[in-house]
């Protein structure tokens, strides 16, 4: 499920360079986010045959990605050097979420990684009021910016990221809506002020600055087994 | 839920949220909430103050476009309240066809939410 309010433009070269056998869905208002508690990507959701959620909403990666591509810090400068930085930082077990999916598709119920009801619930994370009102906060921003008010947009999604100040999905979603320097499939992750026009940046924060002050170490919660 | 009134259409709650309007009050998986006799707007639709005070969801109102927006529920202080899967209904990314999660019951399914940003 491609989450972004900005529509199916930016996902679809990632699905067709994918070719998946699965569907791919779109959600520009973030349904998912309030259904299962997503607050950050990529995150994974199991639902068994009979529609039982066995393991809820966490970090899940496909497993170790290639990095031969990926662009190197000390050849840049700026803003592009330290982000690279950063994401340089940020641990995720990559294949540990992997290699439990693998368990459950092959062992089913049988597989340690299967939760009990009383597990997923509690392991969905908590939702307090002001979470509830940011996720009501967040929608009401992707109706206004989908409808072309960027400026009323705004407004509820500042509200949301000052109420659920631990939701990253909230917040990078809003960043990247902002323009950026940065050309084709990469504009979208520069979600920052524009160099030299920093007083026109209309966020508390940025993925630079909130990376930084909540360590890269801690952008992901560890993945727990059982 | 986004609205533009302060009245609710039962089937779009449900839809949307999961929560199905029965007899013994609001259902979602296991629990069910009683409503009090002043939810019904009339009209076969359902006051959302009264539901969003019962359910305990907030409901911000933009005074300004004319919009509210109705939060989920925060009874049970986690993000999930049953194990039930939703009634999850989202366009497929290239076509926009509609896309029904329940059309994959008898499959174990891994929900990934990603995003190219």
């Amino acid at each position: 499920m491609c989450l972004d309010t900005a529509g199916a433009d930016a996902g679809l070269p990632y699905v067709q360079a994918a070719a998946p056998e699965h569907p791919s869905l779109l959600d520009r208002a973030h349904i998912v986010d309030e259904l299962f508690g997503i607050v950050n990507v990529p995150n994974g959701v199991w639902i068994d045959e009979d529609g039982t959620i066995v393991r809820p909403a966490e970090p899940a990666f496909p497993g170790d990605a290639d990095r031969s591509s990926r662009l190197d810090p000390s050849q840049l400068s700026g803003r592009m050097a330290d982000m690279m930085m950063l994401a340089g930082q940020i641990e995720a077990d990559r294949n540990v979420y992997a290699d439990a999916l693998r368990d459950w598709a092959t062992r089913g119920a049988a597989s340690q990684f299967v939760l009990s009801p009383d597990e997923v619930l509690a392991r969905s994370g908590e939702r307090s009021p002001g979470e509830a009102r940011a996720a009501a906060h967040f929608e009401l921003a992707q109706h206004l910016e989908r409808s072309g008010d960027h400026a009323g947009a705004v407004g509820h999604f500042r509200s949301a990221h000052r109420l659920a100040p631990d939701n990253w999905t909230y917040r990078r979603q809003a960043w990247s809506l902002e323009p950026s320097p940065l050309p084709g499939l990469l504009s979208r992750f520069w979600q920052g002020p524009m160099e030299g026009s920093e007083d026109e940046w209309p966020y508390e924060g940025d993925w630079v600055s909130d990376i930084e002050r909540s360590g890269p170490a801690h952008y992901y919660r560890r993945f727990t087994g059982r | 839920m986004l609205l533009d009134s302060t009245t609710i259409d039962p089937a779009e709650l449900a839809g949307r949220t999961g929560w199905v309007v029965k007899p013994e009050g609001a259902c979602k998986g296991e629990l069910c909430v009683p409503l009090p006799p002043e939810v019904d707007a009339g009209g076969g639709r359902l006051d959302a103050l009264v539901l969003a005070d019962r359910l305990a969801m907030p409901l911000i109102h933009d005074e300004a476009h004319g919009l509210w927006a109705l939060g989920p529920e925060t009874a049970a202080d986690t993000a999930l309240t049953t194990v039930e899967a939703p009634g999850l209904e989202l366009p497929e990314l290239a076509s926009g066809e509609p896309f029904r999660l329940s059309s994959l019951r008898g499959t174990r399914v891994a929900l990934v939410a990603w995003a190219p940003w």
